[in-house]
């Protein structure tokens, strides 16, 4: 048998072997494999760019006329843009679209870790408690919303009579402004705690127990270990989580919209709620998309910031 | 071996490649070629697009696919009903104009044809309108709609329902509190605090996600006190003596007790809720709350025009409109049609599948619709002293559309009913946020 290894490489594409003198590179040859295989993708790639980039260079356009719902309207350049910078309503809804992001991001990954390192002990139940914890994430949001919306309410709804019977008064859980952003990002780690649940186990499933075991006989503490071993070796996984949360929550619109509408008074509105609102109630779609694109500015940022960390945390 | 020889496999691919690229463009010739809605072929009648929304139940979408199916016009003119969804109606409406692929006629939101009319796409119903003067149909209307309609370039729509915001009760919880109907502002605090001390919301209303009924109801309030939101010349004009009144009112009521402060959340679905749970006494709403309750016994009743402390009555009311499209195969196919669906509406308050109120008289009239008085008592007394939401003016503008569930107004409601905000600062706010959608 014949080792092709042996064979001396064929210079299938006119490349001059090193130390020889140049008689000039042969141009690459396109080959009608390459054309055959370019026309079986040319019609996917048309498509993604038909879906993705069309709407995207649409909404730029659009970002630059002050149009409505029917017409593109004059163009305003970078108007729309000076004018969501210098609007109280966006930065408003930019500080409670942070609050927001904060709490689910962490809140979640907190009480998400937690569940995951309860469910590696082995508690009777464990199976069934995997399935019912999934349940938040799972049910689709508008009946959440529906469910949420039915216990905190109204003055006789469950949860305002429980405060009322142990001598909080009339809560308003909705209506206060406070109250109602406190509510909303409950309502967001409630739902999100599941997802980074099942992105914790999954990482912490790829911890090797020999380290542990290791740590142990080096006479490490349960919190030596938690902080030295566990979190570092799942950083990775960490990060990308927050990443992916981030977006979440950020994007977030049924969430705050289905509970609270963005209010009262604007107190839930977050900036893609606000985007929404600027486009479909006031009919001012060059500056709500502006909005939009001013939002996944900084979306764009933070994961790359954050996508630093991720390179950063590779442990050798 | 090299895979590239033999020319049998070069033949394959390229025929392989043909073939796909054929089956790629299929798609794009059949797409191509689409015209004016409905334009039948040469020579044959033209078919009209007719764009209907749910105003009613099922029964009533039914009927009206069914009566507009079976039209059959001069020259064979034809009419095919399409039902478009309330969410996100205006979106779609939006995209059909814009594309020129919509309907040659429809019903619409209060604001809709306005909004058409400016971007041109509309046809003036000017020469329906003389028509149906002609005829005589013109004075079976209820005197005002057609005024609603009516802009510098022509008549927008025509009319053919109403929606109104009416003082609705629960008569058992006004008994039970022993007290009347209110008849002015006075007594109205008065009923409220009496159904207060029963354990009764006195006012019920909502200004949460979606619910437009709190802030439609404040400025049917302002309307009674001889206020709104506009000038006389259509110019934003909210910090009014009379408004600031307004608004004092219903301080007077948050302090009272009389409104829930919970409702600055509530949803139209936790308001039904409430009145349906006889927590409510009293609230503005629509002339068939009883209906949207399922309820079938009197005990929800329609009280008289409130009395304003000047002694104005008044309130805020919806025309809610057909309108003609420029994208017809033939105009004067789509005045016939309309003319002649103008007519035959009168079928859906017969069969009791529409709640709403009628434009015309001869409908009013009707032994089925006279058996509701509460419906009737809205046409009757409510009717006459009803204003558009563009009062103090009577003209009707498309921008309108964006003040009225826009994001100033709600919030403006909600600061009102949380009752916290300085009166003349709330309504400064909401010229400022009015003036900017304008």
């Amino acid at each position: 048998m014949t080792s092709t290894m042996l064979r001396p490489a064929k210079r299938l594409h006119g490349t001059s072997p090193a130390g020889r003198g140049s008689a000039g590179r042969r141009p690459r040859r396109i080959t009608r494999g390459g054309v055959t295989l370019t026309a079986l993708v040319a019609p996917s790639i048309l498509l993604l760019l038909l879906l993705n980039a069309y709407p995207l260079i649409n909404a730029a356009v659009q970002a630059l006329h002050n149009g409505t719902l029917i017409g593109e309207g004059p163009y305003v350049g970078l108007d729309n843009f000076a004018k969501a910078l210098a609007d109280p309503a966006f930065w408003k809804a930019a500080q409670f679209t942070l609050v927001f992001t904060l709490t689910g991001v962490f809140g979640s990954w907190v009480i998400g870790l937690a569940l995951a390192l309860l469910m590696r002990t082995k508690i009777p139940g464990s199976g069934i408690f995997k399935v019912l914890l999934l349940l938040p994430w799972v049910v689709p949001v508008v009946v959440s919303a529906t469910s949420w919306n039915w216990l905190v309410a109204t003055s006789s709804s469950p949860v305002p009579i429980l405060a009322k019977a142990l001598g909080f008064g009339d809560v308003l859980f909705l209506a206060n402004p406070a109250l109602a952003a406190l509510t909303v990002c409950v309502f967001k780690v409630w739902i999100s705690f599941p997802f980074m649940m099942l992105m914790t186990s999954a990482a912490l499933s790829s911890v090797e127990p020999a380290v542990y075991e290791a740590a142990r006989i080096d006479g490490a503490t349960k919190k030596q270990m938690f902080t030295a071993i566990t979190l570092p070796l799942i950083a990775r996984s960490t990060y990308i989580s927050w990443i992916l949360m981030t977006i979440f929550c950020v994007n977030d619109f049924p969430t705050i919209y289905l509970l609270t509408g963005g209010g009262p008074v604007d107190a839930t509105t977050s900036l893609v709620v606000l985007a929404y609102r600027v486009v479909f109630q006031n009919f001012k779609t060059g500056y709500g998309v502006a909005i939009a694109f001013l939002m996944t500015f900084v979306l764009i940022v933070v994961s790359v910031v954050l996508y630093r960390q991720i390179r950063k945390s590779v442990i050798h | 071996m090299d895979v590239f020889s033999g020319n049998s496999r070069n033949v394959s691919r390229r025929g392989f490649l043909g073939f796909a690229a054929a089956a790629a463009s299929l798609p794009l010739l059949a797409s191509c070629g689409s015209g004016a809605s409905g334009a039948s072929g040469s020579g044959g009648g033209s078919t009209l697009k007719v764009w209907d929304m749910p105003w009613g139940p099922t029964e009533y979408t039914n009927a009206a696919k069914s009566l507009v199916n079976g039209y059959s016009g001069q020259n064979g003119a034809k009419a095919t009903y399409q039902s478009i969804q309330w969410a996100n109606y205006y979106q779609t409406f939006a995209s059909a104009v814009a594309s020129k692929t919509g309907p040659a006629i429809s019903s619409g939101g209060g604001f809709q044809a306005f909004q058409f009319a400016d971007q041109g796409a509309i046809a003036y119903a000017d020469n329906l309108v003389a028509s149906l003067k002609k005829s005589g149909s013109y004075d079976d209307f209820l005197p005002g709609t057609f005024d609603s309609l009516k802009t510098d370039k022509g008549y927008v729509a025509v009319p053919w329902q109403l929606d109104m915001r009416v003082l609705s009760y629960r008569k058992s919880l006004l008994d039970k509190a022993g007290v009347e109907a209110p008849t002015n502002w006075d007594s109205f605090v008065t009923v409220g605090k009496a159904l207060k001390k029963i354990g009764v919301i006195g006012y019920g209303t909502a200004t949460g996600a979606g619910a437009l009924i709190g802030e439609q109801s404040i400025l049917a309030m302002m309307i009674n006190n001889g206020g709104g939101l506009f000038g006389e010349d259509g110019k934003p004009d909210c910090v009014t003596d009379r408004n600031i009144e307004t608004l004092q009112f219903f301080q007077q009521l948050s302090r009272e007790g009389i409104i829930d402060p919970a409702a600055v959340s509530y949803t139209s679905a936790n308001l039904n809720n409430d009145w349906k749970s006889k927590k409510i006494g009293m609230g503005f709403s629509v002339p068939s709350l009883k209906s949207s309750l399922n309820e079938t016994d009197d005990d929800i009743q329609i009280g008289s025009p409130l009395e304003g402390p000047h002694g104005d009555k008044g309130t805020l009311y919806y025309v809610n409109n057909l309108m003609m499209y420029t994208n017809t195969p033939s105009q004067q196919a789509s005045e016939a049609f309309l003319a002649w669906y103008l007519d035959q509406m009168k079928d859906y308050w017969q069969k009791g599948l529409l709640q709403a109120l009628p434009v015309r008289k001869s409908i009013v009239n009707m032994p089925e619709f006279q058996k509701d008085a509460n419906n009737l008592k809205a046409v009757k007394e409510w009717q006459p002293v009803a204003k558009t939401f563009a009062a103090r003016s009577t003209k009707i503008v498309s921008a309108l559309n964006a003040v009225d569930g826009g994001q100033a107004f709600t919030s403006f409601a909600q600061q009102v009913l949380q009752g916290q905000t300085d009166p003349k600062t709330a309504l400064a706010t909401l010229q400022k946020g009015i003036e900017s959608v304008m």
